[in-house]
């Protein structure tokens, strides 16, 4: 079980989020269709480190994308996506 | 023994409160007229008629006299009731501490989490917001359909806090 | 005096002793049979780490197997028994005539694996009954597990002279700490070996700890260590077997560190020579803990095998406690120091024991080259001390090779965690290779493993150490190789040709020591493991006695029998109520989310498939959303509830999914939309009331004409505020009533009386299933089963023909809308009723066409009616196919048609 650190709640066990997608894999809402399904099937999946979404579910509900290395674990930034918020 | 008593608050019409567009001045017209400020993530606010409490980066849980908040959000946001989803549940004693432990994975033991500050987690596989009141007593609130199961579930660790 | 039994027989404890301290007490040398040869044997350490000496505790459901005698205290009434013995463990059968031995050396699992089916079959009856440990209870546990969490700078594992000094310092500088030994007291090596710090110092420190705010574990083994120092510690508050005062037996820790520091020493290994696991044979620390702590000498006439210094002082210790050291067999070819007084031999180790089966009798060595023999009912051995270093393992670690301990020590770790004392700086030993007949020669008790095993595993090919372990169960069940691992690299190195750290090392896997399975359930385990969610009318459905149907997490009556009513025979009923008078039915369970903003509008065209833009306020229409691969995703309805306020509705079972999906779209891809999208599940509990009296009966309950078909309206009902949402899932003029759930009660109880002052009855899930089917409405997960596109279910007339949701350009792929693909279609009976989950065929032997999705009867009328998937189905109305399910027997001739059964032209809804 890993720890994130949730941009808006600090450090957080890894139970209360969820997993989306690589970003890498995010379909933009004007995708043509080719480059939707590559997006979607077509994937760099990197070892080592890869930029995913994951969302606090559980905590803030807010998104995020997080920088982890594949083999260790080892987190290396995490940025907050989503509209602009206050502090 | 147990140093913890669990108890089901009345029903609240609760709101969420949430801000779309230019939070900044949203903010400025909501302490110009609520006399304090929009609280920060992880903080509550709040006077005798009104508490909000922050758990997510673009909405707060609004408990009280919500009648002024229309007003105040203009085009900027907007208010939703919630208040049907979410039983409050009073954990007073010095043990609701330990006993937020108990089948949960958020450190409520550490004392930086004290009077005024919010928290969503999960406990016991449930998502649940927590509010701490004061050093004796704070406030889950959970989701409806899993509230007798929680309730069930403290009382019976209550029991068992000190072994 | 604490009174307990073994194997049926009463005998008595000091306070404090672990079982195996008391068995020895009681000069019981027998513990237990042997895995595979039921070979006797004894207590052969004083920790965790004991092979032999296992037993099970208590009875009936809260009896726990295999559980070691060295870690479990004794308490007033204990009740052990001996295992893997029969009829008894004096007596046992399966070792007298040696029914094991041949059958079973190494690879035989293997072999047998690998050879015919018949053959396993065979071997399988004789293998269950003569090899194996305890028996796992068949009575559930009464105890409650109990897990926690926990947060700390720095948690200490171990309470030895290390780790209560690094916990002393880590406290006492202000740190959060937590400080775990899997002993009931504190201590470690020191309560063997006194040293330079005694009890006092012990009691002082730890006193300290606390007093700085230190929490201290005893009885909790850290058992895992996991990502990003997360450590998980087992504690024991009832001993195994034990009724627990307050109910929870064990405690799970999920302990979130900021730093580790393992102190958690090193286990003697001991030496491989002929019959080296008989009674008798312990190794020397545990000798010297059960002299020092509990007071109990396990011998008379001793004999000590050693390769290095440590053993000495269980020497001295037997020595004082009145034993009489026959014979120090020292490996080493020079005296190490001082004259100790002993009697010593360098340059010597053992060959072999003799015995009976409780007992040691004598000890055979090898000295300068030449037997040698001893009369003696002890020997204690020492070959040196292995690190505990399970857990900087289990956290990604990497060992150096220490050649003068001759073993592994940690080395970096990608995690934050240090070792410290023993388990840091092993003692120096002696490399002694074994000399005596591999045959008899063990090195895993547990699993009877031989070193003529390791020898014929490499013999028959078995390099790798992974392999070899899996080849002989080396290093497998409770004691996970604590005592064998090394010996085995050894051999396997020795017949390679190369130096030990060259021959690799297995995996450590979690746990360190065995857990219960319960303890991992936790509060779950009662109730398999998730709560149930509970309607707001839980209450007044249960009065009324229904069947329940479990929906995901969710129970919803699945109908509600009157008498002796079955379910088919209720729901029948309840549907017929619908059809003819009216029906009312508990839908809280829906998805529901409010749409808010002068973004909203846009943004459900987004979620939507359909067009939402157009509608007037106070209007509704049904949608379905898709998923970025042009798939159905989920259906619903859409409501305007004001001028930039909506209402968006969904399935149950999809209910999660979609508010995620909602809140993906409008925080990761629209964060610049002015919009508020709130999940109101919960907050509005719902009730549908449908059927032809529906209207009056909405009449009579708001006072006011209710809306008309796909309408909505605010209105009042027992004085609480409503909505009211006209529309229709039965397939007759239907009414939903969303209100807040914590207000339902009169509502729901107003709505019931009226119904029934029409005659109508309540329904239930498989009555709304029968009604659906027949109008040939959807369901999420039946018929949308996330392979059919919108024109699948002849659903792309509705599509917004503007685009821009989620799903357009994936579904603008040619493929997902040319002819021939699987398509919904109506199945009628011309034979037989047709099984629900059917293959659809053309005749006996034909590649299935599709499959029937959902299956029900028309409810007025009678006859077999289906929804199902058939290839190319637009195109074959009135095509005769068969309808077959070979897992249930069952088959029915079916005639294609569309899949609306009742008032296809939708006149029923009107008014």
């Amino acid at each position: 079980m890993m720890q994130f650190t949730c941009p808006h709640c600090g450090p957080r066990d890894q139970a209360e989020f969820i997993y989306e997608r690589t970003v890498d894999a995010v379909v933009s809402l004007d995708a043509a269709p080719e480059e939707a399904m590559k997006s979607l099937f077509t994937r760099n999946n990197p070892r080592g480190v890869d930029e995913e979404i994951w969302r606090h579910t559980y905590g803030c509900r807010a998104w995020m994308v997080i920088a982890r290395n594949r083999v260790t674990n080892e987190i290396s930034a995490t940025r907050a996506v989503g509209p602009e918020a206050l502090p | 023994m147990t140093d913890v008593t669990i108890t089901m608050l009345p029903a609240a019409p609760l709101h969420a409160l949430e801000i779309w567009s230019n939070p900044a001045s949203v903010a400025t017209r909501f302490k110009e007229t609520a006399g304090f400020a929009l609280p920060a993530m992880g903080r509550s606010d709040g006077n005798d008629a009104l508490l909000l409490i922050r758990y997510e980066p673009t909405v707060w849980l609004v408990e009280g006299d919500m009648s002024a908040l229309p007003g105040i959000l203009a085009d900027d946001g907007a208010l939703t009731a919630i208040g049907g989803s979410v039983v409050r549940v009073q954990l007073s004693g010095k043990g609701w501490r330990t006993l937020l432990m108990e089948g949960g994975i958020f450190d409520a033991e550490n004392p930086n989490f004290a009077s005024g500050c919010s928290a969503a987690t999960i406990i016991d596989h449930v998502n649940v917001r927590l509010h701490v009141v004061d050093d004796d007593t704070c406030h889950a609130y959970v989701p409806l359909s899993y509230s007798e199961a929680m309730i069930h579930f403290w009382k019976t660790a209550a029991l068992n806090l000190t072994l | 005096m604490i009174n307990f039994s073994f194997d049926g027989k009463t005998y008595q404890a000091h306070k404090g002793d672990t079982l195996a301290a008391a068995l020895l007490r009681n000069g019981i040398g027998l513990v237990g049979r042997s895995f595979k040869y039921h070979r006797p044997r004894g207590i052969m350490t004083a920790g965790v780490e004991e092979p032999n000496a296992l037993v099970t505790i208590g009875d009936g459901g809260r009896s726990e197997p295999n559980t070691r005698a060295t870690d479990v205290f004794v308490y007033e009434g204990l009740v052990a028994k001996s295992q893997n013995r029969w009829p008894n463990l004096s007596f046992d059968i399966g070792s007298v005539f040696g029914l094991a031995a041949p059958a079973l050396s190494a690879g035989f699992y293997y072999k047998t694996f690998f050879g015919s089916a018949k053959r396993w079959m065979f071997y399988e009856y004789f293998i269950r009954k003569a090899a194996g440990l305890g028996n796992a209870p068949t009575k559930t546990d009464p105890d409650l597990f109990s897990q926690r969490a926990a947060f700390c700078d720095v948690l200490v594992v171990g309470a030895g002279p290390a780790g209560l000094s690094a916990a002393l310092e880590a406290a006492e500088a202000g740190k959060r700490v937590i400080l775990v030994e899997q002993d009931n007291i504190l201590g470690a090596s020191l309560i063997r070996d006194g040293q330079d710090r005694d009890g006092a110092w012990v009691e002082s420190t730890q006193a300290r700890i606390r007093a700085a705010g230190g929490r201290i574990l005893t009885r909790t083994t850290a058992s895992g260590y996991w990502e990003h120092d997360l450590v998980t510690l087992t504690q024991r508050i009832a001993e195994p077997g034990q009724t627990p005062s307050h109910g929870v037996a064990q405690r799970l820790w999920h302990v979130r560190a900021g730093q580790v520091i393992l102190a958690t020493g090193s286990i003697e290994r001991p030496m491989a020579f002929a019959h080296n696991d008989r009674p008798g044979v312990m190794l020397s620390q545990a000798v010297r803990t059960y002299v020092r702590r509990f007071g109990v000498v396990p011998g008379k006439r001793v004999v000590i095998a050693t390769n290095n210094d440590d053993a000495y002082k269980t020497a001295y210790a037997l020595k004082a406690a009145g034993a009489e050291v026959v014979a120090v067999l020292d490996a080493r070819p020079a005296p190490a120091g001082a004259d100790s007084g002993l009697p010593v031999y360098n340059n010597a180790v053992p060959l072999s024991t003799n015995g009976a089966r409780h007992c040691l009798k004598s000890v055979t060595a090898r000295v300068n080259g030449l037997t040698q023999s001893w009369d003696a009912d002890l020997i204690a051995v020492s070959g040196g001390f292995t690190p505990v270093v399970h857990l900087h393992m289990q956290a990604g670690g990497t060992l150096d090779w220490n050649d003068a301990a001759q073993a592994f020590v940690p080395a970096a770790s990608r995690q934050n965690v240090t070792t410290i004392g023993g388990a840091a700086n092993p003692e120096p030993v002696f490399n002694v290779v074994p000399v005596s007949k591999p045959k008899k020669s063990f090195i895993d008790f547990q699993n009877d493993v031989t070193l003529s095993d390791v020898d014929l595993a490499w013999a028959e090919g078995y390099r790798s150490v992974e392999h070899l372990k899996r080849y002989t169960t080396l290093g497998m069940a409770t004691d996970q190789g604590k005592l064998s691992n090394m010996a085995a690299l050894g051999r396997l190195a020795e017949k390679q040709g190369v130096a030990i750290p060259e021959a690799g090392l297995t995996t450590f896997r979690p746990p360190y020591t065995p857990v219960t399975m319960g303890l991992l359930a936790g509060a779950g385990a009662k109730d398999a493991g998730a709560h149930v969610r509970r309607l707001a009318l839980y209450d007044v459905h249960a009065a009324k006695n229904p069947i329940w149907q479990p929906l995901g997490y969710w129970f919803r009556p699945r109908a509600y029998p009157v008498g002796s009513e079955t379910l088919a025979q209720a729901a029948m009923r309840e549907a017929k109520a619908v059809r003819s008078n009216v029906g009312m039915t508990d839908v809280s369970t829906l998805a529901k989310f409010e749409v808010s903003g002068p973004d909203a509008a846009a943004f459900l065209e987004i979620i939507c498939a359909t067009t939402v833009g157009k509608l007037a306020v106070g209007r509704g229409r049904y949608t379905f959303m898709l998923r970025e691969d042009g798939f159905v995703f989920d259906d619903g309805t859409v409501w305007r509830l004001d001028e930039n306020r909506y209402l968006l509705t969904s399935s149950t079972g999809g209910a999660d999914r979609m508010a995620t999906h909602i809140s993906y779209v409008r925080q990761y891809l629209c964060p610049h939309l002015r919009v508020s999208a709130i999940n109101v599940q919960e907050h509005y509990a719902g009730i549908a009331v449908a059927g032809p009296q529906a209207k009056a009966t909405l009449s009579a309950l708001i006072g006011e004409e209710p809306p008309r078909h796909m309408s909505t309206v605010p209105a009042m009902i027992a004085g609480v505020p409503v909505i009211i949402l006209a529309a229709s899932y039965s397939g007759e003029r239907a009414f939903e009533i969303y209100v807040e759930a914590s207000h339902v009660g009169p509502v729901w109880a107003e709505c019931e009386a009226e119904v029934s002052k029409q005659g109508g009855a309540l329904y239930g899930l498989e009555a709304m299933e029968f009604l659906r089917i027949e109008k040939g409405h959807l369901v999420v997960g039946g018929e949308v089963d996330g392979r059919m596109t919108p024109h699948d279910l002849a659903l792309d007339k509705m599509l917004n023909k503007a685009g821009g949701y989620v799903g357009a350009s994936g579904l603008s792929r040619p493929a997902l809308s040319e002819a021939g693909r699987r398509q919904l279609v109506g199945l009628e009976a011309i034979e037989g009723n047709i099984p629900e989950g059917a293959m659809l065929i053309t005749g006996e032997g034909a590649s299935p066409h599709g499959h029937v999705s959902a299956a029900a009867f028309r409810i007025l009328d009678g006859g077999s009616i289906a929804l199902g998937q058939l290839t190319d189905g637009f195109a074959r109305h009135g095509e005769e196919l068969i309808a077959t399910s070979p897992t249930r027997g069952q088959m029915a001739r079916v005639r294609v048609v569309a899949p609306h059964f009742y008032d296809t032209a939708g006149e029923r809804y009107r008014d």
